[in-house]
């Protein structure tokens, strides 16, 4: 994807000022999809863009925000994706309100439309890593104005050059606290003002009393605040949770930025044939049913339709999966996003903007990813207690030093906020997750949801898709038959039926047909001189050889009508009539199918096979894998369900497809795999892709994930245990301030650097 | 020592200032295609060729 020049792309303020453009029908269109009520009136359905979240409580910010709107009647917003979808009534309230909403509560939106969600996704980009570079930048600076005053004996260092040092540390410190750390101050503020408490509540307080508690040290060292400054641990604790939360963001927009590549499949302008046969190009969002397009050779059809005249192929690889363009005549549809690869034909227009085929799946995808089973954010179910309990401690060690020494309470309360600072419990998950999407990247999965990894490693339940997925999409021989008059002619047991399927092989080499290709591949080539070759469309193929004998390869039914025996095989041989062999096809596995099933099994998963196919076929599968569970002949919706029972029953599921109509299941399981030769939307709703397609991939992430996980507990232990020693310390006034500010650098490298093994 | 009087406020102001560019460098876009750059030799021909 490429940028055009700055100047000409839309700024975010450029987007803002203009919300009455959201309010044009023929816009909102683009991002809003009309539900029609019982009542006879409309409702209105749109996707908006978020921008500014932090973590899974900001989505219910927002969420409020929506339905305190009036005339909103339901709003979900999903975190994970950045998007909210709304329902509105169009009598009460108007699109722009509800973006003028979002801005109220603090967070930005813009219609789900791909150029301003671009512009906001680089605006956001730009601005995290500045705040990364100005917290990493100034946080070494500090620490080697920081390092005398360590190193130091007592008596060492003058008064006025260590006051000189803390002021230079203090200038440095004041970037990070009012730019780089603004983000967890203002997801603090907006937790607050809603009562909701995530963990930017802890950090905001714990590096808000650092800075407070040293800016007081550097300018009256005699102060009730002591003499000691951690500008050094708060400027770096800064720097580890704002490049965690980068590489995150990163990750995200990729992402968002594949599935966008998917969307862009639709064209942005269309031919539209006038009554008097002149062609006009407008906007593809200004077309209306009824409307006469012309599509050329090579380019994507803009909405669904029928065609008027001629024929063509059409490529719907990232509708179907399915890579082969089919066939299309006068009269039958043509579906929006699906590519002209014929000659230039001219469709009538039926459906349009959000009611497509295309549009319906994506539609589809985005709301099952929005109804995904909560997983909010492992750290922040603990930001609430945890906040209290260090509350809590903090006023009791000040009440109770209020007592014993009135003029060391505010001191004593002061570094109990300050060892307590949630620094290594914040970096605990996160830092490890990163590392460990590192480690599966370089094994060719790659992730598009870090939280990803915790459903991998928790996941209980494997849903298979079947075609595409556990088999490829060709045939191969599973077994050669020879009938009496057979072996008198090719000779007993296996030599004779590798000679009958030498000669099979060698006629079929002349056909193009799956069955016929299988066929050719299972046997080496082999020059027969075969002459007047036919090829029978939909039966067979005749020949005739060196001594002029007529041979047929084909259906058994057609070998049959010829005057051969009756066969139950799919493919059989005859020659002059008398039936000589007959072959049996199979689906091909997938290359490590059946292992990878083992190593799962092995794993102690269940496995399941969800399959469209009929129930024969899908059972015969499942039996050559070793699978026990089968859901055959299921639509879109009914492996939708099947997934969602699952998971009532408390089951963690693990999705695994390749196709458009697995889109809504990967959206909507704990955990998606797709296949890096599936459908373009496929893999873009899915957590993970398998570049590889090595199906035994998944038992390895699965144990690359666990061990991440063993990894954040680790470090959760080791943050806890920190905090456990460290407060009982400060609560009795016996913690030297240095030994807080070390204690608190080094258990947040400690968990960096324990976090770091999981990228092995 | 006296020297440092003078050179730790210099420095805090250099850096400072090397911040300031650094910002510049981002909104002016400098970063926004990283990998873009890096693959060009690999997707892109060379001009003339």
């Amino acid at each position: 994807m490429t940028f055009a020049a700055s100047s000409t792309v839309p700024t975010v303020a450029a987007v803002a000022a203009d919300l009455t453009a959201v309010d044009d029908p023929v816009e909102r269109q683009r991002f809003t999809r009309w539900v029609p009520q019982p009542s006879g009136g409309r409702l209105a359905e749109s996707s908006l863009q978020l921008s500014g979240l932090h973590c899974a409580a900001c989505a219910g910010l927002i969420e409020q925000a929506l339905r305190a709107t009036p005339g909103v009647q339901r709003a979900s917003v999903s975190a994970a994706s950045q998007r909210a979808l709304v329902l509105w009534d169009p009598e009460l309230t108007q699109a722009s309100r509800l973006i003028t909403a979002v801005r109220g509560a603090g967070y930005d939106a813009a219609p789900d439309a791909a150029a301003p969600a671009r512009a906001l996704r680089r605006h956001e980009a730009r601005q995290a890593l500045w705040r990364l570079f100005v917290a990493g930048f100034c946080s070494m600076q500090i620490m080697m104005l920081a390092t005398p005053a360590y190193v130091a004996g007592p008596g060492e260092l003058a008064p006025d050059t260590r006051a000189l040092l803390n002021w230079a540390s203090w200038l440095l410190a004041l970037p990070v606290m009012l730019f780089s750390a603004g983000p967890f101050f203002s997801g603090a503020w907006r937790g607050l003002r809603r009562r909701r408490i995530g963990m930017d509540v802890p950090v905001a307080l714990g590096i808000g009393i650092a800075f407070v508690a040293s800016s007081g040290a550097t300018f009256d060292p005699q102060g009730p605040f002591g003499a000691e400054v951690w500008f050094d641990s708060l400027s770096m604790f800064v720097a580890f949770v704002l490049g965690a939360r980068w590489l995150e963001m990163r990750q995200r927009h990729r992402a968002a930025e594949a599935l966008e590549a998917s969307l862009a499949r639709l064209p942005e302008t269309a031919w539209r044939v006038a009554e008097d046969g002149q062609a006009e190009a407008v906007a593809a969002h200004r077309l209306r049913p009824g409307d006469t397009v012309r599509v050329p050779h090579g380019e994507p059809f803009p909405a669904d339709g029928r065609l008027l005249d001629g024929g063509t192929r059409v490529d719907e690889a990232l509708l179907s999966g399915e890579s082969t363009p089919r066939e299309r005549h006068v009269g039958d549809t043509v579906l929006a996003g699906s590519v002209n690869l014929g000659a230039p034909v001219r469709v009538r227009v039926e459906r349009v903007g959000a009611d497509t085929r295309f549009e319906a799946i994506v539609a589809m995808m985005k709301s099952a990813a929005d109804e995904r089973p909560g997983a909010a954010a492992l750290a922040d179910r603990w930001a609430g207690p945890f906040l209290w309990a260090v509350l809590l401690l903090a006023a009791l060690a000040g009440a109770a030093w209020s007592f014993i020494e009135p003029s060391r309470a505010l001191s004593v309360a002061v570094a109990v906020l300050i060892v307590t600072c949630p620094c290594a419990l914040s970096l605990a998950a996160p830092a490890t997750l990163v590392a460990a999407s590192q480690a599966l990247l370089r094994r060719g999965i790659g992730l598009g949801r870090l939280a990803a990894i915790e459903g991998l490693a928790r996941a209980g339940r494997v849903f298979f898709d079947k075609t595409g997925t556990l088999t490829l999409d060709t045939m191969q021989l599973a077994t050669t038959r020879l009938t009496d008059a057979g072996r008198a002619a090719f000779g007993d047991g296996l030599a004779g039926e590798t000679a009958a399927l030498a000669t099979a092989a060698a006629l079929a080499a002349h056909s193009n047909h799956p069955l016929a290709r299988a066929l050719a591949a299972a046997a080496p080539a082999h020059a027969a001189a075969w002459s007047d070759v036919q090829e029978h469309a939909g039966q067979g193929l005749s020949a005739r050889d060196a001594e002029g004998q007529r041979w047929q390869l084909g259906s058994p039914r057609w070998l049959a009508a010829e005057g051969s025996a009756e066969a139950h095989s799919r493919v059989a041989l005859a020659c002059e009539g008398t039936l000589l062999a007959g072959f049996e096809f199979e689906e091909t596995l997938r290359p490590g199918a059946r292992e990878a099933v083992q190593a799962l099994h092995e794993a102690g998963m269940k496995i399941t096979l969800l399959s469209g196919d009929e129930a024969g076929r899908a059972h015969a599968l499942a039996a050559r894998l070793g699978i026990a569970e089968v859901i055959a002949g299921a639509t879109p919706e009914s492996k939708l369900a099947a997934v969602a029972a699952a998971q009532a029953r408390g089951e963690r599921v693990m999705m695994v497809g390749d196709g458009v109509n697995d889109a809504p299941v990967l959206a909507r399981a704990d955990v998606s795999v797709a296949l890096a030769s599936g459908a373009g939307v496929a893999r873009a709703q899915a957590d993970a892709v398998l570049a590889s397609g090595d199906l035994r991939d998944l038992a390895r992430a699965r144990a690359i994930a666990a061990r991440a996980l063993a990894i954040v507990r680790q470090n959760l232990v080791w943050a806890s245990l920190y905090n456990a020693l460290c407060i009982p310390l400060a609560v009795v006034g016996w913690l030297p301030p240095w030994a807080a500010g070390i204690g608190m650098a080094a258990s947040s490298l400690l968990v960096v650097l324990n976090a770091a093994r999981a990228a092995r | 020592m006296d020297i440092l009087f003078l050179l730790i406020p210099l420095s805090a102001v250099l850096i400072l200032f090397i911040v300031g560019v650094f910002g510049w460098a981002v909104t002016s876009g400098q970063f926004d295609e990283i990998e873009d750059e890096a693959e060009r030799i690999l997707t892109r021909e060379p001009p003339g060729a």
